[in-house]
């Protein structure tokens, strides 16, 4: 075999180093399949929290699983997956939510207190419950940012004020304060909505 | 037992809402379209490794591949040095006409000057003085002066 033979035939094999990133890609989408399974539907009520609609909701946990497959390499250095995954939709649904802010509010909390859940009641329990969402919602859309934010995370029941800490890269002391500040403000709110009606 | 006050009650069925808003279920088929998803989405491109495992690729190759490199982009940087001269800077440049801030230009007038009647010299028999004229005083200034001359020659001639 000629010197050239040898060079091309070397171009042409499939080197060991391939067969390992060949093996260790498969590694990475099975783990990133699990992730999906696992965490998919709590990614998507997280969003949907926030941007309280079904199709938007969906879409950013797509985006989330999306920028997970574009940094899988880093899938290994994570030491709790759930809270990461949380954060990566978190943000994605912040941003969302800043730049459609030009979308009336009050629609899409109507629309919402009709969605909620409210079985077992009759007709008349249930118009009553839809009002009470939609003053509850709206009560809490004129909190400050940081409050509602972390009343909303509050609400996750599987979600710990450690774990609401690093979702919103804050110290379990602040997210303490703040719900503390954001249930005395819902509690004004409320208290003047009622005195309102 | 103490009974919850209105405001503690409300905040708590507030609380019960935002769990409520919290629990809302997935829809249906959601992991199955994020596996779609994911599929669908282009994956990182594959880059053929250098086949240095197994020594095929001998060192002179690398060096001459280095070495060819190396003279094309000397030889091409060197062919457009040589060929663009840098241009000569101009002598002189002309300097724009700047008028006198606020005012109008000229526009290229030339100044003309004043074409009006000048001054015209007595005529020539104005010059002869007349009997009248001589009969007229002389002035106080003409006369001191010649005093003063008269006064310097007699000083002198003494």
């Amino acid at each position: 075999m000629s010197a050239s033979q040898s060079v091309f035939a070397g171009w042409m094999e499939i080197a060991p180093g391939a067969v390992r990133d060949q093996t260790r890609q498969h590694d990475q989408q099975a783990a990133l399949a699990a992730l999906v399974d696992e965490y998919a539907s709590t990614l998507y009520r997280v969003a949907f929290s926030v941007l309280r609609n079904t199709a938007d909701a969906e879409d950013a946990v797509q985006e989330a699983f999306l920028r997970v497959l574009r940094h899988r390499d880093t899938l290994d250095e994570v030491r709790d997956h759930r809270v990461w995954l949380i954060r990566i939709v978190w943000n994605i649904v912040l941003d969302r939510k800043r730049r459609a802010k030009t979308r009336p509010e009050t629609d899409d909390i109507a629309d919402l207190a009709r969605v909620l859940p409210a079985v077992g009641l009759s007709a008349e329990q249930r118009a009553a419950a839809q009002q009470h969402h939609t003053r509850v919602l709206t009560c809490v859309e004129q909190l400050p940012d940081k409050e509602r934010e972390v009343m909303l995370l509050s609400a996750f029941e599987e979600l710990s004020s450690v774990e609401i800490a690093e979702v919103l890269g804050l110290t379990e002391s602040s997210v303490r304060s703040r719900l503390f500040r954001a249930r005395n403000l819902l509690a004004d709110l409320l208290g003047h909505a009622r005195g309102v009606k | 037992m103490n009974q919850p006050t209105p405001i503690q009650s409300d905040l708590a069925r507030a609380e019960q809402t935002l769990r409520l808003l919290a629990a809302m279920p997935a829809p249906e088929g959601l992991e199955a379209r994020m596996h779609a998803a994911l599929k669908a989405a282009p994956a990182h491109g594959n880059v053929l490794a250098w086949p240095t495992a197994g020594g095929q690729m001998r060192s002179w190759i690398r060096g001459a591949a280095v070495a060819a490199i190396v003279g094309v982009i000397a030889g091409g940087s060197w062919g457009v040095y040589s060929r663009v001269q840098p241009a000569e800077p101009q002598r002189a440049v002309e300097m724009p006409r700047v008028t006198g801030s606020g005012s109008f230009s000229n526009a290229g007038a030339m100044r003309t000057p004043q074409t009006l009647d000048a001054p015209l010299a007595p005529p020539a028999d104005a010059a002869q003085p007349s009997a009248s004229d001589q009969a007229k005083p002389q002035p106080a200034a003409k006369t001191t002066a010649h005093a003063t001359a008269a006064k310097h020659k007699h000083a002198q001639t003494r």
